[in-house]
């Protein structure tokens, strides 16, 4: 079954003469388990995607499904409290928050719930652990290593144990090396939990590493 | 958790932010003290004079310095209905010639009630020829056992006690006994009388016997349900009655003053709430990349907000305490002359001023916080 259903979506900005087609009728489905690479140039329309299908942008035209649930419908408050629910993300610029140690990093995910038990602690730190960050976690972001931040960002974005993960540009402050070891390290943890998970990246070698590629040029998707 | 840990985590630039919130709160309450100094430096004695309502003769605008009121007159107000309980209150010009420096001083004569008088040294009840001074005229070199000269009238009192808070028009007051007092008004007057008629000797019995018993107002005690409304009706028109602190307002330019005060406190009022709102706003737009990380996450507006209100609450209450340390800092190297009374409603007042103009301008950072979006927190300008 289709975790994720992606239907003809379009987005465009302003109006006129200035009008901006961002996405044009982008279809595409994603089963559970699998990770998917939506690969482009700059500019081809990877991160307004992402960004639709994570409730954060309303598409102009189509649906987006996770799960058989509509995203495309919900308020900005009720997209904001499905995200906490069921969604990952992993910003390109991680995004960590500067005077939290990763630990805390990760932790704020629950504390957006309202709620930090013993249960959270222990998931966090099991998390770290597995992501080779077991004496790291009372460091604060400025203490860590590029690919350290990318890994404490991907383990936030477990915490809450999503549905769907979505990744923009995992990759791009890494060498080729350690940006194959956070691809490994995602699809890992996508198969070990049951999980779905969209990559957005401009590196074609990352891409070969997914189960399912995406090809977007100028918004649209391109064949082959 | 998120606020506190910002806070902590940011210990330098938010002590800085405190610092500078509370000089802007120490500059409010040392312009509210100083303020306040001025007012009871210019009426301190008259305006907390214990009584619910203050008599002055009729049609001397509520002048101490004109009302006269005779034995009679005294009579007249003791017996008013509504009336529990009154004395005399004497006024007259003195002048000072102390070991270090002539001074100018107010006489204030009581005929009853010196148990009102804060005392800060010696004893608070003056005998005859003695007198409870303001501790401001010990900056003149006056001290405890001290003999005051009074010139050019030629009396002589004793310093038996220090009292605070009670100068008249900037210049210390110097509590009597009635008796006392009425000597010194005659002797007063008499020499403005002297100067007046080129010289000569006036009626020194005849205006002796028209002060006797008297003074220029009485301080009465109303029975409960009695207003001032009610004994100014009663003693109408030949009395006018007022309450201690609108008597303390009247006369000597004061109206005038007190609207200059207001002002100058309502202008540091509001230049303090735009700064430091402004502070908040400018905290608040250099997290606008977190903010939009943390929305996208999944934090709702007001989870956003909720952060912001707990650490101007912190912050403020942290610059308050330090606004605070150095008021009383500043207060406490003055001299007792300088026009600078802390009152504690003053400063809660200016508190909560200040508390609400920093919530009020946290509306902007709000503002603010509702426009970020948390889609760009993925974009980086492509599309």
């Amino acid at each position: 079954m289709s975790l994720l259903e992606v239907a003809g979506v379009s987005k465009t900005y302003g109006s006129g003469h200035a009008r901006v087609t961002a996405l044009d009728d982008v279809t595409f489905d994603l089963d559970t388990g699998r990770l998917l690479a939506v690969l482009g140039p700059s500019g081809s329309g990877k991160t307004t995607l992402l960004s639709i299908i994570a409730g954060l942008l309303e598409p102009s035209e189509g649906e987006i499904r996770i799960g058989g649930t509509p995203i495309h419908l919900r308020s900005s408050r009720e997209a904001a409290a499905f995200r906490r629910a069921h969604v990952g993300l992993v910003f390109q610029e991680y995004h960590l928050i500067p005077y939290l140690t990763a630990e805390e990093n990760l932790l704020l995910v629950p504390h957006l719930d309202g709620r930090v038990g013993r249960e959270d602690r222990e998931r966090a730190s099991s998390l770290l652990g597995e992501f080779g960050l077991a004496g790291r976690m009372r460091h604060k972001p400025s203490a860590l290593s590029g690919g350290e931040r990318q890994r404490v960002a991907i383990a936030r974005a477990l915490m809450n144990d999503p549905e769907i993960m979505l990744v923009d540009e995992p990759t791009a402050h890494l060498d080729t090396d350690r940006g194959r070891q956070v691809v490994d390290l995602l699809r890992s943890h996508i198969r070990g939990r049951d999980m779905t998970c969209v990559m957005v990246t401009h590196d074609a070698r990352m891409a070969k590493e997914a189960d399912q590629v995406v090809r977007l040029l100028d918004g649209r998707l391109a064949t082959a | 958790m998120l606020a506190v840990k910002e806070l902590l985590g940011s210990k330098l630039k938010f002590g800085l932010i405190a610092l500078a919130i509370g000089l802007i709160v120490s500059l409010t309450f040392i312009m509210a003290a100083m303020s306040e100094g001025l007012v009871t430096g210019m009426t301190g004695a008259k305006g907390l004079l214990a009584a619910d309502a203050l008599v002055f003769q009729g049609d001397t605008f509520l002048a101490l310095e004109r009302s006269r009121l005779s034995s009679e007159d005294l009579a007249v107000i003791a017996d008013a209905e509504g009336v529990t309980s009154s004395y005399g209150v004497g006024h007259a010009f003195i002048s000072v010639d102390s070991a270090d420096e002539p001074f100018d001083a107010r006489a204030f004569g009581l005929q009853d009630r010196f148990d009102q008088l804060p005392v800060v040294e010696g004893v608070g009840v003056p005998g005859p020829d003695e007198a409870v001074v303001d501790v401001t005229a010990k900056e003149s070199g006056i001290e405890l056992g001290d003999t005051l000269h009074l010139t050019p009238i030629d009396e002589e009192l004793t310093v038996v006690g220090f009292t605070e808070d009670r100068r008249y028009i900037m210049t210390p007051a110097v509590f009597v006994d009635l008796p006392t007092w009425e000597r010194i008004y005659v002797a007063t007057a008499l020499g403005r009388m002297a100067e007046q008629s080129g010289g000569q000797a006036p009626d020194v019995d005849r205006m002796a016997e028209q002060v006797a018993d008297g003074s220029s107002i009485a301080a009465v005690e109303l029975e409960p349900g009695t207003t001032v409304a009610d004994l100014t009706d009663t003693l109408a028109p030949d009395y006018d009655v007022v309450t201690p602190a609108e008597a303390a307002l009247a006369g000597n330019g004061m109206p005038v003053m007190i609207l200059a005060v207001n002002g100058i406190q309502a202008v540091s009022l509001v230049i303090s709430a735009l700064v430091i709102g402004v502070f908040f706003y400018i905290t608040t737009l250099h997290k606008t990349g977190q903010i939009a990380a943390i929305k996208a996450l999944g934090a709702s507006n007001g989870f956003v907000y909720r952060q912001l209100l707990f650490q101007i609450t912190v912050l403020v209450t942290i610059a308050s305490a330090i606004g605070i340390a150095i008021t009383l800092a500043a207060g406490a190297s003055m001299p007792p002359t300088m026009a600078f009374d802390p009152q504690p409603e003053r400063w809660a007042m200016a508190l909560v001023a200040i508390f609400a103009m920093a919530y009020l301008g946290s509306l902007f950072s709000l503002r603010s916080i509702l426009i970020i979006d948390p889609a760009t927190a993925l974009d980086r300008g492509e599309h």
